[in-house]
């Protein structure tokens, strides 16, 4: 594990084309005009330059809408899951740590079979970013999710002509060896590409201050003006968890078919940040104000969730920052926080 | 962390409902039913008082709701329902023979480490509305062993006379005698009313305790908490002798999909039972 191989940008390409017997490929292609992560049938199709999505590949695993159970109304129930072969092509650091978040919350505790089964079924190959991308609001840096852990199967670093291939898991080399022509490199390689990268990446902002300590930060900070000067502009719209590559909250819901035999029950992308998400039936809403669910969601990426990966839930995409009509970031809450503003 | 990505075995069915039937149906009140239930794919649901079953019915969704019943090794257990959303209304139209669905039981009730500390003590029930039926599983528990406690008072206050609950096993309570004691109340009377009226509260001074050896448990309508906590702060009773069950929307059951969440615990997965002291400072709890 961990060896290192290099191939040709071509090469890497042509093996995307020859996996797409056993694989649905899913990568960053053009869809009028617009970047985004989507399922290709040619390597032609695949962007290899990076430009922001609105959405991150979250969807390939957690699926905006997605059946749980199947039954009938003769009284037969079965579990779905619809986990499919699957190679996500030219996943970027911070979605990679998006993705990792992601699986260890949903194998906590109760492991998630839906969640688990695509994951399992899928070759995540993530892609180094060797300088910071072209967007403005993401704040990577900031929370360290420029650097990559795990979360991905296959680790490219962009050489010009040439990737490095680093093999992360067994899944990946045993897609290296089934669909790859490499030739194995010194494993020096890579670190140096990581060296200039991280040169590169100096050159931006450092960490957010004391950004270890920003659970105890947050749970000390519920009264903190911040909540209500970002919370009354927000327009309680959403658009930042459906855009969050870390947000995993789900509705579900049953529908019967058109046939009135059948029905399923879906799981569909949910907020915390609209207002009914904490209704109880009885009309009680337990976050009834902007600002309380904006707290809400601040602490589970700072503070809740974050004591529990040892990571910001934040990658710092700046996805949310770019959707927000108002312009509510993260950042600016953490630097309230934090004393850094 | 680590992460398994193997599905454990345990796991694979995680949003698989089992069948169940419904073997006797009591109403109530206008909007609270009863059910004594069968289990049809095990000996016995194994739960403990305080935990909650998703029941589930096919095209119409899943509710979390309270098991009312004991835990027992039987093949029977009880709920009971309040008509309130799009599933409780359907679900109290079901008659006896009716089959549904459950998932769980689910969260952290009173397991047997907190019941043993509970004995020799006295332990102090203050109950408000539908809040009774989740601790109707513990108050049936120790109340077939009462000499195992110091005391057991049921303090129970509703709004209204008629929506009181389980009417029957209440007057049964209040004939015990001995070292349980029953008080209730109701915040409007009716012409046939006798017994007290008022908030809940007002039931507090009149209990007697040491708050050296008791046990409060406070369940009732989110707004009741605070109230309750304060007398029972202002009569000696420490904060770590106070439990609290509390209700959230839930969707999952099984901590994922953050809707019970309280600032940083989820209802489903470290409550509804709380110790009052790990949510005393969390602003979302009480």
């Amino acid at each position: 594990m961990d060896r290192v191989f290099k191939a040709t940008k071509q090469e890497m390409l042509e093996s995307l084309d020859r996996c797409m017997s056993t694989y649905r490929v899913a990568a960053l292609t053009n869809k009028d005009g617009r970047p985004m992560y989507d399922f290709v049938t040619s390597s032609k199709q695949v962007i290899l330059e990076y430009r922001p999505t609105v959405l991150p590949p979250k969807k390939f695993f957690f699926p905006p809408t997605e059946t749980i159970l199947e039954y009938s109304k003769d009284g037969k129930m079965k579990t779905v899951i619809e986990a499919e072969p699957l190679v996500l092509f030219g996943v970027r650091p911070c979605d990679i740590n998006g993705i990792k978040i992601l699986t260890e919350a949903f194998a906590d505790v109760n492991g998630d079979p839906n969640y688990l089964s695509r994951r399992e079924n899928a070759i995540v190959i993530g892609i180094e970013c060797a300088k910071k991308c072209d967007n403005d609001d993401a704040f990577c840096t900031k929370v360290n999710a420029h650097k990559v852990t795990t979360g991905h199967d296959i680790l490219l670093a962009d050489l010009g002509d040439d990737y490095l291939i680093k093999e992360a898991t067994d899944k990946g080399t045993a897609f290296i060896n089934e669909f790859l022509k490499v030739n194995k490199v010194d494993a020096k390689e890579f670190d140096d590409f990581i060296k200039r990268k991280e040169a590169a990446f100096a050159q931006e902002d450092s960490a957010f201050k004391d950004l270890e300590r920003l659970p105890e930060i947050f749970s000390k900070s519920n009264e903190h003006p911040i909540w209500n000067q970002e919370g009354e502009r927000c327009l309680s719209c959403g658009s930042c968890v459906m855009v969050c590559p870390t947000c995993y909250c789900f509705d579900v819901k049953d529908q019967w078919d058109l046939n009135l035999k059948d029905g399923k029950r879906v799981r569909q992308w949910d907020g915390c940040m609209l207002c009914d998400f904490a209704v109880v039936a009885a009309g009680e809403n337990f976050r009834n104000t902007k600002e309380a669910r904006l707290k809400h969601r601040m602490n589970r990426k700072f503070n809740y969730l974050m004591k529990k990966h040892g990571q910001a839930v934040c990658v710092g995409c700046g996805r949310c920052v770019r959707a927000c009509l108002v312009d509510i970031s993260p950042k600016t809450v953490v630097e309230a926080l934090n004393g850094e503003a | 962390m680590s992460v398994q990505l193997d599905i454990k075995e345990k796991d694979v069915n995680l949003y698989l409902p089992e069948k169940v039937r419904i073997k006797r149906v009591e109403e109530f009140t206008d909007i609270d039913k009863f059910f004594e239930v069968e289990l049809l794919e095990r000996d016995s649901l194994k739960h403990n008082p305080g935990q909650f079953l998703a029941v589930s019915l096919p095209g119409i969704g899943e509710a979390p709701i309270s098991i009312a019943s004991p835990p027992s090794d039987g093949n029977t257990f009880e709920l009971c329902v309040r008509a309130l959303g799009e599933l409780t209304n359907i679900f109290n139209k079901l008659k006896a023979g009716d089959e549904f669905y459950i998932r769980g039981p689910f969260g952290h009730g009173f397991d047997d480490d907190i019941i043993k500390s509970m004995q020799g003590k006295h332990l102090l029930f203050i109950l408000g509305g539908c809040g009774y039926s989740p601790m109707r599983s513990l108050i049936n528990l120790v109340i077939k062993e009462p000499q195992k406690y110091k005391k057991i008072s049921i303090l129970y206050g509703c709004r209204m006379v008629k929506r009181r609950l389980y009417v029957n096993e209440l007057g049964t309570i209040s004939n015990m005698g001995g070292n349980v004691e029953l008080m209730q109340i109701v915040d409007k009377g009716d012409e046939d009313w006798e017994g007290e009226v008022g908030l809940i509260t007002t039931l507090i001074p009149k209990v007697s305790l040491d708050p050296e050896d008791i046990v409060a448990i406070v369940v009732g309508p989110p707004v009741m908490y605070k109230y309750v906590i304060k007398k029972l702060l202002n009569r000696d009773v420490k904060k770590e002798d106070i439990y609290v069950s509390l209700e959230r929307r839930m969707k999952c059951s099984v901590g994922k999909c953050g809707h019970c969440q309280i600032g940083g615990f989820y209802a489903c997965q470290q409550g509804p039972v709380f110790r009052y002291t790990d949510v005393e400072d969390n602003e979302e709890a009480l």
